[in-house]
């Protein structure tokens, strides 16, 4: 095995210069000549029947070039998910009925802002008010209003189900009979935004010959155009999605969003590209956010501490429309079931319509709200055995080489290692159940230290399910990637420069990027489900093996030399043991050109999670494989309660990951600090406070998300499962949301042993502590 | 009805023809081509859209660009000079100090602004400094540490500048 050049380093982040001059272009930065201004007309009602829309004053309107309506759409419905079981059940604009405040009605396109604002105004739209619900529970009774009368659901005896999911594994009745101890508890979480700085954005420009142009601030392209595609009628060869930048995103911008159909269809009416960027308060009030959960374990342990039978029972408000809200209440079972080995499990999972805008991914998606249940409950379930949190874990936790319930493998898992870590890192033991042991009257500060586990996967099966990539030589002897990646911010360009540059021994700074161009760039999965370092990552590897194979196979050619003796280092090709005789990588693509029939040396790479598998598991069973990444991590968060005020504060985070291998840990260590400040703003700070269905807080002088006075102190410990070998498969594992779970339930805990309160509802906010101290009631 | 006015931008003049209610921020975005302002909430929350006025970082999303004309405006393209970065630049993609980049002009100036009326700040100096800019990839940890990295350079290099 040779020295690793390139990955396991912190190379600096290639769009690096570009972002700190203000040189990136971001969608919300393009402008087309001609461009006109596209707005949406949106509902004012939580649900009501549209009897009559007349935009004839609207079209009348100086500088307006196009109005379109439901009657303007071919009629095609989308969905997040789409599958027989779940069939899309969104128009793109609103035919009959609105079903949440915010629902797009129409959308004009005029050449500026003030005629389109007035345009919008003119508008008439007769609306008829239906009841609303709001509250998933409510909307389950048979005498709710039912939200899609005739559209499918699933068949429950509860009203208004857009999905359920089922597992079992082992036999849950025996399990609890089998039980020393068991308990039951619920907890609730809240609803809170993604809060990408750059709003969501679309330019769209359509060519009279047939071919629509698009930049879209989005977390991966091909997605996107398979959705504009079918949404307009298309070929998907006549959407073209082009790259920008993208400011954020965080789970918030992967499916199609009302304002990329409209864009495209306006510039479809009108001949001219057309620009539409959502306001803030239209962000805050209108589009998806996160989804609460209502979580309802029971589980049962021996008196050891050992895990035996664990039943979950989950309901989520999922908004209007699917969304993905079936595939959160799907996920869930995997965050339930991971990070311990239980033998007797039973889970069901339901998505409940409402009338509250639809949700989306946010980063975790599930994680956080199932691990601050499951590992809230645990600490309980310790202390009332007389274990310490972390032998009830070390106990419990999945060791290398188990088999999970859906067939899958965790592989290397360094989970028990994660969790010895980080408590002796944070001298967990001597410093735990401190504040509440100590005699004599009660401090009003009071300090306590919380852990909890949690475990994330990446790379599963979902449309466009894999990834391609192109390595191509230069005459120069610089190398070229072309990749359908999105780099949100995560890195994703970077970190595939450096495998690249690790397989062919080429600096990074001698690699360029192009990315994210349905046209000229290869699939690729997208920047979610966690899938790029992984999916991508080994595509890039395998691009890069062949380029590697063929500069070789040359370099043996020219150099009469067997390719076994060869050494490629820093662009250049030589014989072992002679490096001042070399041939430059220019030389060897030139060589190639001359001697094999004009190949100027290109590679290409393939990579998809469960090769083998041919569909995505199943979303109402959980069966079939999921992922041959399973990352794991513990996390323990050391707080201070003051006891008169109710206010918490986070005085120290600290994780213990196995993450795989980190292609590039300066990008690792942002991935850790991101989502812990994340966790930071969900377990104390972030709320979208919603009331009948529209939002209170739209705004983020009112919904406050952390500043750099709420910076948490955030400290890791690497432990690495995997390597990294030139011409092998790797595992990334996953690091880019796994991390906003455990830290979520480790606050909890840790208040719990500062101030002997369990919360058990999110977020922690100092109304809650003091009514559970008994200070107000 | 459009006014006419003239405005002083990174040390060139413009100028334009806009209406009155035009803020700073849509001027520099729009009629000018200087999209390194970011702006990200239009209401003056984020601080995407910070530059400097005078030397002084304003929010150009609540200035209306008729109100700027006898100021010296520095927008994130007035920074580099000749494509080299500054050291505020450099040690923010050092200390791995930006993600996907979008608060990053904001946060580049508000920086240099700091540092120019303190060369050598304490963590509540950069707080106080920093604290109207929003960043949510970053947890702002490796930004802190970044701002500090470059008063130290900056520091030194007046340093040896004043020893020539």
């Amino acid at each position: 095995m040779s020295e690793l050049d390139y990955v396991g380093k912190s190379v600096l982040r290639k769009d690096g210069p570009d972002k700190v001059t203000g040189r990136a272009l971001y969608t919300v930065d393009l402008h087309l000549p001609g461009t006109l201004v596209g707005r949406i007309l949106r509902s004012p009602h939580p649900h009501a029947r549209i009897l009559n829309i007349d935009t004839s004053l609207a079209k009348r309107v100086n500088g307006v070039k196009a109005v379109i309506t439901y009657q303007d759409t071919l009629g095609v419905k989308h969905g997040f998910v789409e599958t027989p079981r779940y069939p899309a059940d969104q128009d793109c604009l609103a035919s009959d009925r609105v079903r949440f405040v915010g629902e797009e009605v129409a959308a004009v396109a005029a050449v500026d802002e003030y005629s389109a604002e007035e345009a919008l105004n003119l508008i008439r739209v007769d609306y008829e008010p239906l009841p609303a619900v709001f509250d998933p529970l409510e909307a389950m009774h048979m005498d709710a209003p039912e939200i899609h009368p005739t559209h499918p659901k699933v068949p429950e005896h509860y009203r208004n189900i857009a999905g359920k999911t089922e597992s079992e594994w082992g036999d849950i009745a025996s399990g609890f009979s089998q039980s020393d101890y068991v308990v039951e508890n619920r907890y609730e979480s809240h609803l809170r935004t993604h809060g990408y700085l750059e709003p969501q954005a679309t330019v769209a420009s359509f060519e009279p010959e047939g071919k629509l142009n698009v930049w879209t601030s989005s977390q991966g392209p091909f997605l996107k155009r398979a959705k504009l595609a079918k949404t307009l009628g298309l070929p998907q060869s006549a959407v073209r999605i082009q790259k920008a930048y993208v400011g954020g995103a965080f789970g918030g911008k992967i499916d199609l969003f009302a304002h990329e159909y409209c864009a495209a269809l306006l510039s479809m009416k009108s001949g001219r590209p057309v620009k539409i960027i959502a306001s803030r308060p239209e962000i805050f009030a209108s589009y998806r956010h996160g989804q609460p959960l209502l979580v309802e374990v029971k589980t049962g342990v021996k008196k050891d501490g050992t895990l035996v039978a664990q039943q979950y029972r989950i309901i989520n408000n999922c908004g209007a429309y699917r969304g993905s809200g079936v595939v959160v209440i799907f996920l869930s079972w995997g965050f339930a079931m991971l990070p311990y080995r239980i033998p007797n499990l039973r889970y069901d999972g339901y998505a409940v319509y409402t009338n509250n805008p639809i949700r989306a991914p946010q980063r975790g998606h599930g994680a956080p709200q199932i691990r601050f249940a499951v590992e809230s409950q645990l600490d309980a379930i310790a202390e009332e055995m007389g274990i310490d949190p972390i032998e009830i874990r070390l106990r419990n936790a999945r060791q290398s080489g188990e088999e999970l319930p859906n067939g899958d493998n965790v592989h290397n898992c360094g989970l028990s290692d994660s969790i010895r870590e980080a408590a002796k890192h944070t001298d967990f033991i001597r410093k735990y159940g401190k504040a509440r042991k100590k005699a004599g009257p009660a401090e009003r500060y009071r300090k306590g230290i919380g852990i909890g586990v949690s475990s994330y996967f990446g790379g599963s099966l979902i449309y466009p399910n894999s990834s391609s990539v192109v390595v191509k030589m230069n005459d120069d002897g610089t190398a070229t990637i072309l990749t359908g990646a999105m780099d949100i911010g995560q890195g994703a360009e970077t970190i595939l420069c450096q495998i690249v540059a690790e397989e062919i021994k080429m600096p990074v700074e001698e690699i360029q990027v192009i990315a994210a161009d349905t046209e000229t760039t290869p699939v690729d999965i997208g920047s979610w489900i966690s899938g790029n370092a992984y999916v991508s990552g080994n595509a890039a590897r395998e691009a890069g093996a062949a380029v590697r194979r063929k500069l070789l196979a040359i370099a043996s050619e020219v150099m009469e030399a067997n390719i076994d003796d060869l050494v490629l280092e820093d662009k250049t090709a030589y014989v072992i043991g002679s490096p001042d005789v070399r041939m430059s990588y220019a030389e060897l693509v030139a060589a190639s050109i001359r001697t094999h029939r004009g190949d100027p040396i290109i590679g290409d790479g393939h990579w998809r999670t469960m090769r083998d598998t041919p569909t995505h598991p199943s979303l109402a069973t959980t069966k079939g494989r999921w992922s041959e990444n399973y990352a794991f991590d513990a996390q323990v968060a050391e707080v201070e309660v003051d006891t008169e005020t109710g206010v918490v504060r986070l005085i120290r985070a600290v994780t213990a990951h196995d993450c795989g291998f980190p292609i590039n840990p300066l990008l690792v260590e942002g991935q850790i600090d991101g989502q812990v400040s994340m966790a930071l703003g969900h377990a104390f700070m972030e709320e979208v406070l919603m009331k009948e269905g529209r939002t209170l807080n739209p705004n983020w002088l009112e919904y406050h998300m952390p500043c750099i006075h709420n910076v948490a102190a955030s400290e890791h410990i690497d432990v690495i499962t995997e390597s990294f070998e030139i011409d092998r498969p790797y595992r990334t594992k996953e690091v880019g949301e796994g991390y906003v779970s455990a830290i979520l339930a480790a606050i909890a805990n840790a208040i719990y042993d500062a101030a002997g309160v369990r919360l058990d509802s999110t977020p922690f906010t100092p109304e809650k502590i003091l009514r559970a101290l008994g200070k107000i009631t | 009805m459009k006014i006419l006015i003239e405005l002083s931008i990174n040390g060139d003049s413009y100028e334009l023809a806009i209406e009155p209610q035009v803020s700073l921020a849509e001027c520099l975005r729009d009629h000018l081509g200087l999209t390194g302002t970011k702006e990200a909430c239009g209401t003056g929350e984020c601080g995407s859209c910070t530059v400097l006025a005078d030397g002084k970082p304003i929010l150009s999303c609540l200035t209306l660009a008729a109100d700027c004309q006898d100021m010296e405006i520095t927008t994130i393209e007035g920074l580099a000079s000749q494509n080299v970065l500054n050291p505020i630049q450099e040690e923010f993609l050092a200390h791995g100090a930006v993600q996907c980049g979008f608060c990053t002009p904001g946060m580049v100036l508000s920086t240099s602004a700091l540092l120019e009326e303190t060369s050598n700040p304490t963590d509540d100096q950069i707080t106080k400094a920093l604290e109207g800019n929003l960043c949510r990839c970053t947890g702002y940890n490796k930004i802190v540490a970044a701002v500090h990295a470059a008063a130290d350079r900056m520091s030194r290099g007046s340093v040896e500048d004043s020893d020539k």
